[in-house]
């Protein structure tokens, strides 16, 4: 098993200038730190109409009065003002990035070097064909790699997805190797629950990270 | 204004069945959009039937009519699916019900 760049393709190379706006890290830290109230709060911000912050406020209470709550309203805002197809963009590229945030925090804070969590990777096998669709974050590691695809609502966890982190982890261990495999979702359990309800392909061996246990990717014990 | 919780919920349980009709125009979603509007309904009519009887406060009663007002706002079929997902969580939230219906 070995991890390889995957060759950016004309989508890639307008993706990595929306994964480079400093709108997305500074997003990022504050949801890599909130709780799932917080991160509630800047779903229902990311998929609303809505500009107003009073009504934000007003809307979810048990949020406000708190400077954190502030700044992620005040981010999300900012966000949302984009075009619905550059929202959705942004959308995909914060769970990627606070998905980076905790893994980098989980990695170093057992002496990984932060270089292990990589992003846009291939994962190649002998005598397996390589996917098309690289994994949005990775973590190399000798012995403990993993591989997580992002998805901004529970709508993106389709058929290829669960298809390819399973076949991941089952060429892995074909090879004795360790990979850990799963899905982020920035998207309620209950959502994801009903989504994976009807999908008929394997999935038993793919974690599931959805927003009432994001800080579990830092290490949290939540 | 404080108000019982029955009619407050109620309301939410309405808003589902919008989300759930603008939800329906994607095609390919139909499933899952109402698999998940079911569940959904019977989410929050369970909460109402566990704590009916008891009112609300005001803050809270404005905080849900706000979503339900949010949800009136979305025209887009796909934001629809979106928010059906998210709007529950909002409406637990105000009733000091634990996310995820965990």
């Amino acid at each position: 098993m070995r991890f390889q760049d995957a060759a950016p393709d004309a989508r890639a190379v307008v993706y990595a200038g929306i994964q480079a706006d400093p709108s997305i890290a500074r997003i990022a830290g504050l949801l890599a730190d909130a709780n799932a109230s917080q991160l509630l709060l800047a779903r229902a911000i990311l998929n609303g109409e809505s500009s107003d912050p009073a009504t934000w406020r007003a809307m979810v209470p048990t949020c406000f009065p708190d400077e954190r709550s502030e700044a992620i309203l005040a981010a999300s805002l900012e966000i949302a003002a984009h075009a619905d197809q550059a929202r959705n963009q942004y959308r995909g590229a914060i769970v990627e990035s606070v998905t980076e945030t905790l893994l980098v925090r989980r990695i170093t804070a057992r002496g990984g070097p932060r270089t292990a969590i990589r992003r846009e990777r291939r994962i190649l096998f002998d005598g397996v064909r390589a996917e098309i669709h690289p994994y949005d974050v990775t973590v190399e590691l000798p012995a403990a790699g993993e591989a997580y695809d992002c998805k901004w609502s529970a709508r993106g966890i389709d058929g290829d997805v669960l298809h390819q982190l399973d076949d991941a982890r089952a060429h892995a261990a074909a090879e004795d190797e360790r990979l850990r495999v799963a899905l982020v979702v920035f998207d309620t359990r209950i959502a994801c629950g009903v989504r994976l309800a009807r999908r008929t392909e394997p999935y038993a061996g793919t974690g599931l990270v959805t927003i009432e246990g994001f800080a579990r990717l830092g290490g949290a014990r939540t | 204004m404080s108000e019982a919780i029955e009619p407050v919920v109620g309301r939410a349980v309405d808003a589902v069945g919008v989300l759930e009709t603008l939800g329906e125009e994607v095609a390919d979603e139909w499933t899952y959009v109402t698999d998940l509007a079911r569940v959904q309904r019977r989410r929050l009519a369970e909460i109402a039937d566990r704590r009916g009887g008891t009112s609300l406060a005001s803050d809270r009663v404005s905080a849900i009519d706000l979503a339900i007002a949010e949800v009136g706002r979305i025209v887009d079929p796909h934001r629809a699916i979106d928010w059906l997902s998210t709007f529950p969580d909002l409406v637990a939230l105000a009733l000091d019900e634990p996310l995820g219906g965990a």
